[in-house]
């Protein structure tokens, strides 16, 4: 019995230490992004006692312009999101709850997109959005990243309608409601947590995306993952300036993982898991 | 009583009529944009692929009809690349499998401050390829990076990591790993934490602990989770660019050149035709390895259900 605890104690401390060793990069993102220029590039690496500094934080914005990169980040991935749940709420509840198409139909819909290689799409994109003169504009990524996103979309929200009670929707039929007065009034509020899940989701898909903003941006409204790659095509690499950009790149993302929490395995399983 | 039947039947009718214009008219956009948007630039690239469209000149733009096939096939590089890809695949594929569910296992414990090291192992899975393939490149930079540095504390040699053929491959296997294998676990942990306390305690009654209870009672329970993590990891293994192009753009030489970097060279070179083909080809390869996956793997795996019930 008393080796037993000790063993457990022991495996306690290991999954400590496995966590806190996994996550070492990314602290040394962070530590990189506030360190002296001096610092950083010397072969004995630093990792306390060092005066902090935002030399580079002040880099990024003004020789990388993150000020615009931002916003860029921001505009496409803020309104390809909100449009995408616009149009996936009702055509998850249509999903799910309407008896149109099988679910069969949907999970190989999203499926066959999830699994598409960028690089097959890619270049169509490439071309209609050259012949039609949308290259490097906001709207063709955003147009490409609600394509991307919807299906998922759908899906994600479908799991959690099916799981909302049916009771409620009846009630409101007797009543009389029609059925987009059943659909925004009753079902919207109750579908609420799920939405903001669902739509977390879209934003990191489309927040972390390189390949279509690679393609579809030249110099205007090039997303963060792009202008982070400039960092480090200079001639010499900014290896404190990267850090600086790929903590701001980061940040959010750990945010993100905290206000999920328990819901990330349903999302990332596309459903398979609860 | 009878005549009830008919009767709500009757009044079902135009009811259900109604029910499916008001479905079909809140599914219409989301088809509209899947067809216009992920069906038809598929057939353009079909439509691409039988052409020589050259990105800096497109005034010579025309059909050649399968020589951008004939050309890929004649070339060694792309049966390396497949090749390349493939190993790649099963390489990282299975480590990931291996280290996620021991990581699952461990981070399975009832503990104080688990529930904070179960979020905290998924923050590599929601950061971009591209902000921590650039971190990973500093880490393994020959002279100022982490990686020699530790070396050499142990009082080893360094390497060029990833400047070097012999180095390349692997050291990019274990990035795509160490991003990776967190998503394995957090999966294969949630199929665990579902696992119906009554089992767990039967197990427990019966003496069936540590290791035999993961191997006895918990891999069968969670083959289908694994199936579906295992399916995802193939695909995206063979899909996979991002961290490859921001690391070693498949090089040094083509010692890193997947599929998808090869495809992207000939975006470089502007041969839009061939680059259209070879990805159209990515394509029919993903679906070979699902279809494979879902005839023999998955399909043995049900038989396998269907036994456990009998």
């Amino acid at each position: 019995m008393k080796r037993r605890s000790i063993n457990s104690r022991a495996m306690n401390v290991l999954a400590f230490a496995v966590v806190i060793v996994w996550l070492a990069p990314v602290a040394w993102v962070m530590l990189t992004s506030i360190k002296p220029t001096m610092l950083i590039n010397s072969a004995e690496p630093t990792f306390f006692f060092f005066t902090p500094t935002t030399e580079h934080y002040i880099e990024v914005f003004t020789r990388f312009r993150f000020g615009d990169v931002i916003v860029n980040s921001l505009i496409t991935v803020g309104v390809s999101t909100l449009i995408v749940m616009i149009l996936a709420f009702p055509a998850a509840y249509a999903v799910s709850r309407m008896g149109l198409m099988s679910g069969d139909f949907w999970a190989l819909t999203v499926l066959s997109l999830r699994f598409m290689p960028g690089v097959v799409v890619v270049l169509p994109y490439f071309k209609m959005a050259n012949s039609v003169g949308l290259l490097d504009t906001h709207l063709a990524l955003i147009v490409v990243y609600v394509a991307f996103g919807l299906p998922f979309a759908v899906w994600i929200l479908r799991g959690f309608l099916l799981d909302l009670p049916r009771e409620v929707e009846e009630a409101g039929r007797l009543d009389g409601f029609g059925w987009l007065r059943i659909l925004f009034f009753l079902v919207l509020p109750m579908a609420a947590p799920g939405i903001a899940v669902t739509a977390i989701f879209t934003f990191v898909f489309s927040w972390n995306e390189y390949l279509f903003a690679l393609f579809l941006t030249l110099q205007k409204v090039t997303t963060i993952p792009v202008a982070l790659q400039k960092t480090i095509d200079v001639y010499n690499v900014l290896w404190g300036s990267l850090s600086a950009g790929a903590a701001i790149q980061l940040l959010p993302m750990i945010a993100v993982v905290f206000l999920l929490q328990k819901h990330i395995a349903r999302g990332l399983a596309l459903g398979a898991v609860k | 009583m009878a005549a009830e039947p008919s009767f709500t039947g009757k009044r079902h009718a135009p009811l259900a009529a109604h029910r499916r214009r008001v479905a079909y008219l809140l599914l219409a956009p989301t088809l509209l944009v899947l067809l216009g948007l992920s069906i038809f630039p598929t057939i353009y690239s079909v439509f691409l692929s039988f052409r020589v469209d050259p990105l800096y000149n497109p005034k010579v733009a025309r059909f050649i009809g399968w020589r951008n096939y004939t050309d890929l096939f004649s070339d060694d590089r792309f049966w390396n690349s497949i090749r390349l890809t493939l190993y790649w695949t099963v390489v990282v594929v299975t480590i990931q499998m291996v280290v996620g569910f021991l990581l699952a296992i461990l981070l399975d414990r009832k503990m104080r401050g688990a529930s904070v090291l179960r979020t905290l192992i998924i923050v590599p899975v929601f950061i971009s390829p591209i902000a921590m393939g650039l971190t990973w490149r500093f880490i393994f930079e020959p002279v100022s990076g982490l990686a020699n540095w530790f070396l050499s504390g142990l009082g080893l040699e360094g390497y060029s990591w990833l400047s070097s053929t012999d180095t390349a491959l692997g050291t990019l296997m274990f990035v795509d790993c160490w991003q990776w294998t967190p998503f394995v676990a957090l999966i294969l942990l949630a199929g665990i934490q579902s696992i119906s306390p009554e089992i767990t305690e039967a197990a427990r009654l019966d003496r069936i602990r540590g290791v035999s209870y993961y191997t006895r009672i918990v891999l069968p329970l969670i083959r289908p989770v694994i199936m579906v993590v295992l399916l995802i990891r193939i695909v995206d293994s063979i899909r996979f660019f991002d961290l490859n192009f921001i690391m070693t753009k498949g090089g040094p030489g083509s010692s890193t050149l997947v599929m998808s970097t090869y495809d992207y060279t000939f975006f470089e070179q502007g041969h839009l035709g061939l680059m259209a083909a070879c990805g159209l080809l990515m394509l029919v390869l993903v679906n070979l390895v699902v279809f494979v996956f879902l005839n023999t793997l998955y399909r043995s795996e049900k038989a396998a259900r269907r036994a456990d019930m009998k």
